[in-house]
């Protein structure tokens, strides 16, 4: 077989080529033909190497779903630092009863420990009043009173446990499910099996928003990483200062009409050039260019927060529009979820109290519990709390044991709670020994790996077949670990 | 016709080969599906069956029920079990099972009953066998190249043709972006375009192996392997001292340091006999792990980590093998032992380094006692700097223009000169009272003070003034006190005159056994030698009781201890200066230079509260001299000359640049004049920190189980390469080996993978993709080489050169192969789609580095120096607010350091630079040996709208428009595209974008506010003659250009 260089047939490849990349691009040409397999990607069954969609949108990988899906998307409240399960929402009276006593070596003996090594281990009630909340009269602390009034909507796990007792891996192994570096993270996952539901933002965005009460640890851009998969399903920080995205602003001195003429006429000669080196790569980086017209003008209609009524910002605690509070950072959530992107993480930091506990937990919980509530109660009103997977918690919780005024990192037992995308609410899942130190029911444990492996089944996926070959190995979130927890699902 | 499908071909094409090969055909099947459970990982076995040893699967077997059977029966499918499970429809029979994630195509099982039925014969893996050099194929009517003759058997085997030869124009820039990472200039084009000779090519070749630039081009896949950053990677990422490293590869390539001896010195070059500088920075490669200084880490889990990183990387760089599997289980796939892993962690356990950076109370490392979150992290050595050397010259040539550019400009003034010359008297008259030309200060009120916690000590500080002018602070406390917030302030009298420096002597006293510390201020920690001092200065005019502080610029010590900041070391003592213990017995001295020009008149006084805790005795003097050089030591002779009025116009210029040094008028030139002081002390005479390996006492090693650190059942294991390579082990009674001998054997004829490594990814580098597409994995679990043969011939030759790395490239860029077009040709799109085959080049998208230098090169703007520390060009705002321990700012520079290549930009592990994140550079995190090519909306907005490339694209339009303000606009043009693309624009394109200029040019004519706001874009001013509208909108045709695909795509 020999096909020599015929310009013929160079020349019948153009006319292909050009027909198929019109096809893509053009929606109205697939017409009845294909309209529903348009408005459900999955039906196009484009294997295990699905081909972007319309405009280059990454349409994921997966053929199709592995159960009946109940989330879209996920908004994570990223308590960043370690809260305090014992003072928040896993009250302990027993170790208040032994308050300043020597704490139980039983417990301890042969755990691991951070701060508190070599020293003297003391037990640490709460100071903080917990109370039943809602009709299901879930256990919820006082220093949390909007979240009280969301009792019946979550599920509170207070058997979460993680393998890191450092903010750095811990962040990693609670995102990721490893702290081996250059691992994919879960909103990277989700992107790369299910792709985006819109293409003129971002598919995983951060938002980042702290106090000013210290507390505060440093939180690195690997936790949002694409790891080894492609960048294209890197997560991507909106900035509380300066423009939101990096480069999403044209220049000084440019307008938007100007930037229009100056995408086209790069389209115009980047064409110019594919018709001579018939390059296929050039027509993939004309759809990025579009796509990153679409994002200049989506992202500053989607940060413009002065849209959303009084009322509303008032229920979020917004006191300055986009002023990069949690508060607003909630607010800017809903309408990314409302605007198709699939993760959304939002981290506040300010959870690390090792010492000023009941001071600065306070002032944390001002900062972040109404607005984590009046998200739940927004999405819900709306109706988009059944198909939101809402995530509360951080990388691991805080010793019953007491460090000075404060607490220590803790990771054989913490809490979290996840309102929509299928979960039940008002019931609680897990719990700890009677001072708070370790999980005990171990059929209803919840591993890092199991909380991934339960949110991405939320989604439809079994979380052993989302895979991906990195180094001549199958990778996948849960790496051979993790267990559905099935029971969390109404 | 051998019709194998390469990997991504077809999933159509069934064809069979008519000869199976194992290696080639089988065992990516095998390791595929069924290794997994029959594979080489004892716990994850099925059946007790292997199905990698042919012993094994041909061993007969009997199951529950009695029934003897055989998996592998060489030549008859038939009477294999093998064949009867993975053809059987049955799930309960079927191999693999049916839920497996992978399964087995129809040709897949049809390969397996070929080689049962042609004997079933195996190979041992391909990459762990010696490589060999077998002839090239016959090359009768080939070209000489032994790589064509590899590449073209293939091809012809397969009927397929190869394409011609580039164009030249192609080739010059091809060459230029492959070889050295710039483009061409439109002269070096033109050059090469007009080189009839035969022998063109190659000389183009030479020169640029030549070039200091291919060690930059060269160094970037290294320092992405080598993990090379400048952050620690964990928690507080703070600074790492290492650009040396960097400086060391660039110029280990640009010397072409055979490969086996830049192996040896970078894993041990601290254990080569009487090893030089150079051999210690290159070991610096052991420490470029990401490493922490968060409190609360525990050190023993920390040294896990970073042990297990060196393996990874160590066994990613050299054999091209996952050894990281191994940390809690033995390879699933090859070989590869979870002892193994230990025992080669094992080599790096004599590593000098801490788990936890820092001494803190609950984790103590008494030797890291005082280290902040700003310390560097040891072990460190000092070196040479050739950049730092060559800076620091260009800065004191600086210094002396902006100084004698400040004179002349006086010179032409008489009221000015008549200034000076009063100046100069007043300056001479004033030094000449003092020894050195500095008079000494007359203390005429002293006290001390404790602002700290405990202020129950003051009155027990008694401070006496001495006959010499001097005044000692002796404070005298229980043990236990705390002595932060002590202070002492000295009321001064004299030096009438101009004052332009203040200099603080630190005395020896007797009193305190003939320190310069306080010795009592030992109390608890008895017999301090170290005293860290803050100035402030005030002074209190005839008749006021009001002082009025003075502004202090800069200040430099004659001897000291450095300070640091975010791991820089601090040049100035102005925020704080810490003496020189080991000169404790001598005096020590420091210059504060005031921020504007002081006269002290009769009845004046200066007061100095020194706050310090440690300081025995001070004194102080002045100068009417402004900012002196580092080291100057042209005080003196300057004074002398001042001195003598009767030369005082002869002097006058020498005079004009002393009185302009301190600051009086001419504010700028001061700023500037300081800064580059400052710019010069920070170059330190051109040395530099850098972090090394240090050897010491062993670390135990055990193989840890499950990779559980905190597990210590483990066996102790000695250093050994991999157990199934040949050549050099561990064995009792033997000396423990070193990472000198792990060097030595990674470079040995004995190892098969590190040749093959190395080649495998030399080739993705001009060819867009290896031999074996898996570079980072030649394990089974990787891909079959294209060309084997041809991969196994580049390595052997590779070693018999001698390890020759230029000579590797050479032949490379030399061949047809890589000479062809690389225009895409369809009638190929089915047999070979992702062009494995080499029937025409590959369009390759430049890395981060070189989008960044092709558009700057292009623009006229770039820097092109040669190593140094890194730079920091534009980066958004608040970027690294999420940065903590400590918090820092991103100052992005404002000189020529800001247009600097891609390679020294400052690599922020855990917020790496925005536009190198964009263009898919790692985080270097990891060992990295392939960076994805991705296409996303990020970079079209990083070339649209980053400053870095909308000021480029302002360069690139200065230079079009120096065509000359008459020239046609075609003519600009043509300069444009010559600098960008090496190429004259066609037509089309030329009349095209001659519509977008005219568009763009009414605009801003319009506008001329808009213009101004595009051309004040980044830190270089345009030219003042040039008309903002025309400026801009050749600014909008540059940035169409510089966002061209063809820009960042080398064809």
């Amino acid at each position: 077989m020999n096909l020599p260089f015929d310009p013929k047939v160079l020349r019948e490849h153009q006319v292909e080529w050009s027909r198929r990349t019109f096809l893509g691009k053009s929606a109205q040409a697939l017409g009845a033909l294909a309209l529903g397999s348009l408005l459900n990607p999955r039906l196009l069954g484009a294997g295990a190497s699905a081909a972007p969609g319309p405009d280059g949108r990454w349409m994921g990988c997966l053929p199709s779903l592995h159960f009946p899906p109940r989330a879209k998307r996920v908004i994570h409240l990223y308590m960043a630092g370690g809260p305090s399960h014992i003072d928040l929402l896993d009250p302990k009276p027993e170790l208040r009863r032994i308050h300043g006593q020597p704490f139980p070596a039983s417990f301890t003996n042969g755990q691991q420990l951070a701060q508190l090594q070599n020293t003297k281990l003391i037990a640490r009630g709460s100071t903080f009043n917990f109370s039943r909340c809602g009709l299901s009269g879930q256990w919820i602390s006082d220093l949390l009173p909007h979240t009280q009034q969301i009792a019946d909507d979550i599920c509170v796990i207070r058997s979460l446990h993680t393998e890191q007792i450092n903010h750095d891996p811990a962040h990693a192994f609670m995102n990721a499910g490893s702290m081996v570096k250059g691992r994919p993270s879960m909103g990277s996952w989700l992107l790369y099996g299910l792709g985006a539901e819109a293409d003129d933002l971002p598919g995983f965005v951060v938002l980042m928003s702290h106090g000013p009460s210290g507390g505060e640890q440093p939180v690195s851009a690997r936790q949002w990483s694409a790891g080894f998969l492609p960048g294209r399903f890197q997560g991507v920080q909106f900035q509380s200062r300066g423009m939101p995205v990096h480069y999403v602003g044209s220049p000084d001195g440019v307008c938007q009409s100007t930037q229009r003429q100056v995408i086209d006429e790069i389209a115009r000669l980047n064409g110019v050039h594919e018709e001579e080196t018939l390059d296929p790569e050039i027509q993939t980086r004309v759809a990025q260019y579009e796509l990153a017209f679409k994002m200049q003008t989506s992202v500053p209609e989607l940060t413009d927060l002065a849209s959303e009524p009084q009322s509303v910002r008032d229920m979020y605690g917004v006191k300055e529009p986009g002023d990069g509070s949690f508060a607003s950072n909630c607010l800017m959530a809903r309408r990314m979820a409302e605007r198709g992107v699939r993760f959304i993480q939002l981290y506040h930091r300010g959870w690390d109290q090792h010492g000023n506990l009941d001071t600065d937990i306070k002032d944390v919980c001002t900062r972040v519990d109404q607005a984590s509530a009046a998200l739940v109660k927004d999405l819900k009103q709306r109706g988009m709390l059944d198909d939101t997977l809402v995530l509360w918690g951080g990388e691991f919780g805080r010793t019953p044991m007491g460090q000075g005024t404060g607490r220590d990192h803790h990771i054989n037992a913490f809490s979290a709670w996840m309102a929509g995308g299928g979960i039940r609410g008002g019931i609680s899942w897990g719990s700890t020994d009677e001072l708070g130190y370790r999980y005990i029911d171990d059929a209803q444990q919840m591993h890092v790996h199991d909380l991934h492996a339960t949110m991405l089944a939320a989604f439809g996926i079994d979380h052993e077949r989302l895979t991906y070959r990195f180094q001549g190995r199958d990778f996948r979130l849960t790496d051979v670990h993790g267990k559905i927890a099935r029971g969390i699902f109404a | 016709m051998a019709a194998t499908a390469l990997a991504g071909g077809s999933p159509a094409d069934l064809s069979v080969p008519a000869a199976v090969q194992f290696n080639r055909d089988v065992r990516p099947i095998m390791a595929n599906t069924c290794f997994k459970c029959h594979g080489p990982d004892p716990k994850a076995n099925k059946a007790n069956l292997r199905l990698d040893l042919p012993d094994d699967a041909a061993r007969e077997r009997t199951d529950k029920s009695g029934r003897k059977y055989t998996p592998i029966v060489p030549g008859r499918p038939d009477g294999s079990e093998v064949w009867r499970r993975i053809s059987s429809k049955d799930p309960a029979v079927a191999m693999p099972p049916p839920d497996s994630l992978h399964l087995l195509s129809e040709r897949d099982r049809m390969i397996l009953k070929l080689w049962i039925a042609q004997g079933a014969k195996y190979e041992p893996h391909w990459a762990y066998i010696p490589p060999r050099k077998l002839a090239p194929p016959d090359s009768a009517g080939h070209p000489a190249n032994p790589i064509d003759a590899f590449i073209r058997k293939e091809l012809a085997e397969r009927g397929v043709s190869p394409s011609p030869e580039a164009d030249k124009r192609t080739l010059v820039r091809r060459l230029y972006l492959d070889l050295v990472g710039l483009p061409p200039t439109p002269g070096e084009t033109e050059a090469f375009v007009g080189d009839a000779r035969p022998d063109a090519y190659d000389r183009l070749v030479d020169h640029l192996l030549e070039s200091p630039h291919y060690g930059e081009r060269m160094a970037v896949a290294w320092l992405d392997l080598a993990r090379f950053s400048d952050t620690v990677g964990f928690h507080g990422d703070q600074q790492f001292n290492d650009f040396p490293f960097r400086d060391y590869v660039i110029d280990a390539f640009n010397r072409n340091e055979p490969f086996d001896e830049f192996t040896r010195e970078q894993l041990a070059g601290d254990l080569i006999a009487n090893a030089t500088d150079r051999q210690k920075t290159a070991s610096g490669f052991n420490r470029l792990n990401m490493v922490t200084r968060e409190g609360g880490a525990q050190a023993k889990e920390y040294l896990a980590k970073y042990a297990a990183d060196r393996v990874r990387t160590v066994s990613t760089v050299w054999l091209g093998s996952t050894m990281g599997c191994c940390e809690c289980h033995d390879h699933k796939f090859d070989p590869f032992k979870s002892k193994d892993f230990y025992a080669m962690a094992a080599f790096f356990a004599d590593v000098k380094q801490w788990g936890v950076y820092a001494d803190y109370d609950y984790t103590p490392e008494p030797e890291l006692s005082g280290y902040t979150n700003d310390s560097p992290f040891p072990p460190e050595i000092e070196v040479d700097s050739p950049y730092l050397k060559a800076r620091q010259d260009r800065l004191v040539v600086k210094y002396r223009s902006i100084v004698s550019e400040m004179a002349r400009a006086m010179a032409s003034d008489p009221a000015a000169a008549q200034a000076v010359r009063d100046w100069a008297r007043a300056a001479a008259r004033e030094a000449a009272s003092g020894p050195s030309g500095w008079p000494v200060l007359h203390p005429v009120e002293a006290h001390a003070a404790h602002e700290g916690s405990d202020t129950s000590l003051n009155a027990k500080a008694p401070v006496a003034i001495l006959p010499d002018d001097s005044v000692r602070i002796e404070f005298v406390r229980d043990a236990n006190a705390s002595r932060s917030g002590d202070s002492a302030t000295v009321t001064l009298a004299g030096g009438e005159g101009p004052v332009a420096r203040v200099r603080l002597e630190a005395l020896p006293d007797a009193k305190f056994g003939g320190r310069v510390t306080n010795e009592n201020a030992g109390g608890f920690f008895a017999s301090v030698n170290l005293f860290s001092l803050q100035l402030e200065l005030s002074v209190l005019r005839a008749g006021s009781s009001t002082p009025e502080p003075i502004k202090l610029a800069d200040a430099y010590a004659n001897q000291r201890t450095t300070s640091y900041e975010n791991g820089h070391a601090m040049v100035s003592v102005v925020a704080e200066w810490r003496s020189d213990p080991s000169r404790v017995h001598e005096a020590q001295s420091a210059d504060y230079i005031l921020a504007e020009p002081l006269v002290l008149k009769a009845g004046d006084k200066v007061v100095a509260k020194v706050k310090s805790e440690e300081v025995g005795r001070v004194r102080f003097s002045v100068s009417p001299l402004g900012v002196p050089l580092p080291g100057s030591k042209a005080d003196g002779e300057a004074l002398a000359l001042l001195g003598t009025p009767s030369c005082a116009d002869a002097i006058l210029p020498l005079a004009a640049e002393c009185f302009r040094s301190t600051g009086a008028g001419h504010r700028p030139e001061f700023a500037s004049l300081l800064s580059t002081v400052r710019g010069i002390a920070e170059c330190r005479d051109g040395r530099a920190f850098t972090l090394v390996t240090e050897a010491t006492t062993p670390l135990v090693t055990r193989v840890l189980h499950r990779g559980d650190w905190q597990d210590e059942t483990g066996e102790v294991v000695q250093p050994s390469p991999p157990a199934f390579l040949p050549g050099l082990h561990a064995s009792p009674g033997a000396a423990r080996l070193t990472r000198l001998d792990l060097a030595n054997w990674i470079v040995s004829r004995d190892n098969p993978l590190t040749a093959r490594a190395f080649m495998n990814r030399l080739w993705k580098q001009y060819f867009g993709t290896g031999i074996s597409s898996v570079v980072d994995d030649l394990g089974l679990q990787g891909e079959y080489p294209s060309h084997p043969e041809l991969l196994d011939w580049l390595a052997v030759d590779f070693m018999d050169s001698g390890w020759d790395v230029k000579a590797m490239v050479r032949r490379i860029v030399t061949s047809r192969t890589y000479r062809q077009s690389s225009q895409y040709r369809p009638e190929l799109a089915d047999i070979d789609p992702n062009n494995r085959l080499l029937a025409h080049q590959t369009p390759r998208r430049l890395e981060a580095e070189f989008v960044r230098d092709n558009a700057l090169a292009a623009a006229g703007l770039i820097t092109l120096d040669v190593g140094g520390p890194s730079v920091h060009p534009y980066q958004p705002e608040g970027y690294y607010a999420a940065l903590q321990f400590p918090d820092r700012d991103y100052v992005a520079d404002t000189d020529e350091r800001e247009f600097r290549r891609g390679v020294y930009m400052h690599w922020q592990r855990t917020f790496l630079h925005p536009m190198l994140a964009n263009f898919d550079a790692p985080s270097r995190e990891e060992c990295t040996a392939s960076r994805i090519v991705s296409s996303t909306p990020q970079q079209a907005l990083t070339l649209l709208n980053d400053p870095t490339f909308v000021e480029a694209a302002r360069g690139l339009a200065e230079e079009a428009m120096a065509a000359g303000p008459s020239a046609p606009f075609s003519a600009s043009l043509d300069v444009a595209f010559r600098r960008l693309l090496s190429r004259p624009p066609e037509p089309r394109e030329a009349s095209s974008l001659e519509g977008f200029f005219k568009e763009q040019l009414a605009y801003y004519s319009g506008r001329p506010d808009e213009a101004k706001k595009l051309l004040s874009v980044g830190i270089h001013s345009p030219p003042a003659s040039a008309d903002p509208a025309m400026l801009a909108a050749w600014t909008s045709v540059a940035r169409v250009l510089i966002n061209l695909n063809e820009a960042i795509v080398r064809y």
